[in-house]
């Protein structure tokens, strides 16, 4: 289990100006967390490949923003992260649900393709990532702000099921 | 209608500090007309998302304004985005439309909808609180003023001639004019 409270403190030990994406049911609970935030402004977006290029205009306007969608959504943006946070070398971490972990390590039939597709994705795509899979691995945000940083160039955190 | 590239010398006219966000058909003219660390084409990189980028930009830079000089086919592939940005209307804001009703690059081809969509309904329905379309030259010039003056989010949409402008192709490569963006930005 994640708490979305230890992501949140994460995110605001990172210095995080601005959250933008679409939430679902893994992140349900950390954007009610993040509205409550005076320091942090959520940008809700319509489809998931707004949030790249949105997120890369914060940036190069000089904000630290994070961007937290499903995997699906990820997806969506396929050629919106390429052409911008991309193309543009922007340091972005971007915090990934794993929907569909659960179906395929189990075995169980039929497989969510949305699980399937996820991390050969990101192996062809050659975005690093790590893993969250407990509130404990929170610390994995900032590994991924040190790395982004170091490359300049966008880094994904994953973690399946739903934060509470 | 609209000669695009007499609105765009007149807008170039009047520029100071502004951002200036150009897509496909404007991008080559506007860079002929001013090309400087402010003045960012949106190519090379995802056709569409220049109006989240800009939005991005806005939020980023309150005190300066951002143009955002977007196609007509950009505009309705991430027609979504009107409403991202309404729902969050930096007043620092100016959406410009261009319309055409084709994709110049590729030769004129008609956009989607091209004899019936109306996108001052679209902006006015996403929740945009000030939105104009301009017809002639006497309108632009009259409303020139106002893309750089106002105090809401705005959306015009200039109706202008379709011409032959190719795929552009800017220099250098879109990491560097990034790079180049916020480094003038960061002052």
């Amino acid at each position: 289990m994640i708490e979305a409270s230890a992501v949140l403190e994460e995110i605001r030990k990172n210095r995080i100006t601005h959250v933008v994406g679409v939430p679902d049911n893994g992140s349900r609970v950390l954007y009610e967390h993040l509205r409550s935030d005076p320091d942090i402004q959520v940008i809700p977006v319509t489809r998931e490949g707004e949030a790249f290029a949105l997120a890369s205009g914060l940036f190069l306007g000089g904000k630290n923003p994070l961007v937290a969608i499903q995997n699906t959504g990820f997806f969506e943006s396929g050629d919106a992260f390429r052409g911008t946070a991309f193309n543009m070398g922007i340091p972005l971490v971007m915090v990934i649900g794993y929907r569909g972990y659960e179906s395929m390590k189990s075995g169980s039939e039929p497989v969510d393709t949305a699980a399937t597709f996820f991390e050969p994705t990101l192996n062809a795509w050659n975005i690093p990532y790590y893993w969250m899979l407990s509130t404990r691995d929170t610390g994995m945000i900032r590994e991924a702000f040190s790395k982004a940083a170091a490359t300049s160039l966008p880094v994904a955190v994953i973690y399946p099921g739903e934060m509470i | 209608m609209l000669d695009k590239y007499v609105c765009l010398e007149k807008l170039a006219s009047r520029r100071r500090d502004e951002i200036v966000i150009t897509t496909m058909s404007v991008a080559s003219p506007w860079a002929r007309l001013s090309d400087g660390p402010l003045d960012f084409a949106m190519v090379e990189s995802s056709m569409g998302q220049a109006a989240p980028f800009a939005m991005g930009l806005a939020l980023a830079q309150p005190q300066r304004r951002v143009i955002l000089l977007n196609g007509d086919g950009s505009t309705l592939m991430c027609l979504g985005s009107l409403v991202t940005i309404a729902q969050n209307p930096p007043d620092n804001f100016t959406m410009v439309i261009t319309e055409n009703r084709t994709y110049e690059v590729i030769g004129n081809y008609p956009i989607p909808g091209s004899k019936r969509v109306n996108f001052e309904t679209l902006a006015v329905g996403a929740g945009f609180a000030h939105v104009q379309t301009i017809e002639n030259e006497n309108e632009f010039d009259r409303n020139l003023p106002l893309h750089f003056e106002s105090r809401v989010a705005q959306v015009f949409i200039w109706k202008i001639k379709p011409a032959t402008e190719p795929v552009p192709t800017p220099t250098p490569y879109i990491r560097e004019r990034a790079r180049r963006l916020r480094l003038a930005l960061a002052g």
